[in-house]
């Protein structure tokens, strides 16, 4: 057992001293984001196809489709939904991301989104079609 | 345990009702005089504690209700969230007793990406526990280093899963996503860097005073009280026994990639700070060799949401302990049963045991070394059964109160802690009777 | 099979069950109340399995059942046993197994199962202290989620 003292740490104190600060220098200077961040979502409008998928494997219900009507197909009468995301309860968990066939969503890099008024969370971007 | 009837007679009057065995804590309602829920109840001789009567449930969220209603795959994600630290392998033992039920094979690169992860998750925790020892002991020196070596291993998790702290990397027979590419070298050079720190770390503990007279000597319990509470993880591993889940029953590629089960006998609150760091050592170890020889092969296999019926359990080594999830399927959408077994709930009679007959000061080293992970040690309130006193603290003013009890040069440099040294002149007026 | 469980499967046959194994190192044993302490003993003390990981409690329609977990080395031994829901008394093995005190409290709390044995068979361990008394124990199936929030007068969950 080696003889026990006091200052143990002190020359790791010294080096320390010498070296420049942990600290990250947000919000004056940008942060490093790497490659796979998982931050807001966002959603290419002229991809949806209102497959409802999304919807269904989400884990914390921000998916809910809206109709918009009907359209012919032939001569049967399809019903037209799109999806309307509350994302003030989004986990960024990704699994709508994984399961779009049409790789309509994705998961960006902007993580900068408290806002005092929740009407801004809601993303309706598919809707107006 | 027969306690002499007048102190019988004070403790009833305080409130605390009592029950108590051989060999077991009592535990006891809330005493309708506190208007804040308590969480432990600390009845004291002088400076020793005699006896503890702890509340729990302030967090408890009702994830096993909201299972039965929630589809498989959904589940997995909420799961993740039971606790911050240990998210990752809390999805891995739900997924691993829902794959049994399925007919399904995990690939094997799918196995050591799950072992890469789970164990830089114990780097992740083991280092976050060694600074919090730190902090309590009145070191925040200590803290506050190793809180910065912490950033390495997690800005190596977020470069993989995209996320600090709940990976979301889990899912049904394999992993979301693969590795990235060119990592090797980057993650094989951070864990020796992270290894040469916990060395360093090992060495501060071992020599430097403050450390030592906190926690040499504290916290001693027997190993037959051990075994018997069922202790699980480093609680158990630091009396002597070989108690790891990866070693007895192993699962992902604990088979194939050497592990060291590191056990002492020294069996104090210091054995168990080099435990953990002998344990971080033995993980970027086990990380660097799978990265290395990392499989070829596919990640996942999709299965279909419906999952036969059936039941199955499953444990796993988190960084606290064991974890244990029971599932059971009536071949539907949604599980007809998950039971999910945290490592702290069955700590917890070992740590009670641990507390009695040590003094007020070691209190927040002694409970911070069990590792605990529920909302802990925002109120504690104490009952003096000599002098007749009741008091409530924080736990900063319980923390202040330890480090002046082994440090009292400090007390006399500062001036605003003048009111933690000795119990604090608000008391709760005394009952008559 | 390893020589714990064989000795398992001998002593369950001179006892009137049998030993059912599962996939992966998994064997379950239905055991009747009324030796379920005796089994439990004779677990602990003669083959040393000593490791209890925990008790599930299941809603079984009109039965409750109880599920000991054990646990020794690589195998995993389920002890079932099950009470009728009228009248939901089990036997406690606290006295073989001091650790299995919490477990029980939770039952307890959970499904209104009553351990007798228990010295704090009547804590609550988990629960509030405003619950209810005539508010069903939560885990079960009869119980619902928005019951609960409206007894206890919580806000509606999102649909």
């Amino acid at each position: 057992m080696p003889r026990r003292r006091a200052g143990a740490a002190i020359p790791e104190m010294f080096r320390f001293m010498l070296e420049k600060p942990s600290t990250e220098a947000y919000p004056f200077k940008p942060i490093q984001l790497p490659e796979r961040f998982r931050g807001k979502l966002d959603i290419d409008p002229a991809k949806c196809t209102g497959c409802q998928v999304c919807a269904l494997v989400c884990p914390a219900s921000v998916i809910t489709m809206v109709d918009l009507g009907t359209r012919k197909v032939g001569d049967r009468e399809l019903k037209v939904r799109r999806p309307l995301f509350d994302l003030s309860t989004c986990i960024f968990c990704g699994e709508c991301v994984d399961n779009c066939a049409f790789n309509a969503l994705e998961l960006t890099k902007q993580f900068e989104t408290a806002t005092p008024n929740k009407a801004d969370l809601l993303m309706n971007k598919a809707i107006v079609k | 345990m027969s306690t002499p009837p007048n102190q019988q007679r004070r403790e009833e009057s305080a409130g605390l009702m009592e029950y108590s065995t051989e060999s077991l804590v009592p535990f006891g309602p809330i005493h309708p005089a506190l208007k804040e829920p308590e969480y432990f109840k600390l009845v004291l001789e002088g400076e020793r504690i005699v006896n503890v009567i702890p509340r729990i449930g302030y967090v408890h969220r009702g994830l096993e209700k909201a299972a039965e209603s929630r589809p498989w795959v959904q589940n997995m994600y909420m799961f993740e969230r039971t606790c911050g630290i240990c998210s990752f392998v809390h999805s891995l033992c739900y997924s691993q007793a829902v794959e049994e039920l399925t007919m399904y094979q995990v690939p094997r690169r799918a196995k050591y990406i799950r072992t890469i992860i789970a164990e830089m998750e114990r780097i992740h925790s083991h280092l976050l526990w060694v600074g919090l020892m730190g902090h309590w002991a009145g070191f925040d020196t200590l803290f506050m280093w190793v809180w910065n070596d912490r950033e390495v291993v997690l800005d190596l998790v977020e470069a993989i899963s995209g996320n600090r702290v709940h990976k979301s990397m889990n899912a049904f027979c394999g992993v979301r996503k693969d590795m990235p590419e060119n990592m090797e070298d980057r993650i094989i050079e951070r864990m020796k860097f992270l290894t040469d720190r916990a060395r360093y770390y090992r060495e501060v503990i071992d020599t430097e005073e403050t450390m030592l007279k906190r926690t040499e000597n504290i916290g001693r319990v027997s190993a037959d009280t051990v075994e018997k509470l069922c202790a699980v993880g480093p609680m158990a591993r630091y009396v002597g026994f070989k108690r790891d889940v990866r070693l007895n029953d192993p699962y992902a590629a604990y088979d194939e990639v050497p592990l060291d089960v590191i056990t002492t006998t020294q069996g104090d609150v210091h054995a168990l700070l080099r435990l953990r760091l002998d344990e971080l050592v033995a993980s970027a170890n086990m990380v660097a060799y799978a990265v290395k020889n990392l499989p070829d092969g596919p990640i996942r296999v999709k299965i279909p949401p419906i999952i036969p019926a059936g039941e199955h359990s499953s444990h796993c080594e988190a960084p606290r302990g064991e974890i244990f999830y029971f599932v059971k399927s009536s071949g539907g959408r949604t599980p007809d049963r998950v039971k999910s077994r945290q490592p702290t709930m069955a700590n917890l009679p070992t740590a009670l045991e641990l507390l009695k007959g040590q003094t007020l000061a070691d209190i927040p080293i002694v409970l911070t070394a069990i590792d605990p992970c529920f909302g802990c040690m925002d109120r504690m309130s104490f009952y003096d059964t000599e002098t007749n006193k009741r008091w409530t603290w924080s736990g900063e003013e319980l923390r202040q109160y330890g480090i002046n009890y082994y440090f009292p040069e400090r007390a006399k440099k500062k001036s605003g802690i003048k009111k933690a040294i000795g119990p604090p002149t608000n008391q709760y007026p005394r009952e008559e009777f | 099979m390893s020589e714990t469980l064989a000795q398992l499967g001998k002593y369950a046959e001179e006892v009137g069950t049998k030993v059912t194994p599962l996939r992966k190192n998994e064997s379950t044993i239905e055991v009747s109340q009324d030796r379920l302490k005796a089994f439990v003993a004779h677990l602990v003390n003669d083959l040393h399995v000593r490791h209890l990981m925990t008790i599930t409690g299941l809603d079984l329609g009109q039965n409750l059942g109880i599920i000991y977990h054990f646990s020794m080395e690589r195998d995993t031994i389920h002890v079932r046993t099950t009470v009728p829901k009228a009248k939901p008394e089990a036997v406690s093995i606290i006295d073989t197994v001091p650790g299995a005190i919490l477990y029980e409290m939770e039952l307890h709390d959970m499904f209104g199962i009553e351990f007798i044995g228990n010295p704090w068979k009547d804590q609550k361990l988990l629960l509030p202290e405003e619950w209810p008394a005539d508010l069903p124990p939560p885990l079960l199936k009869t119980t619902k989620a928005d019951q609960i929030r409206r007894r206890l007068g919580l806000e509606a969950a999102k649909p």
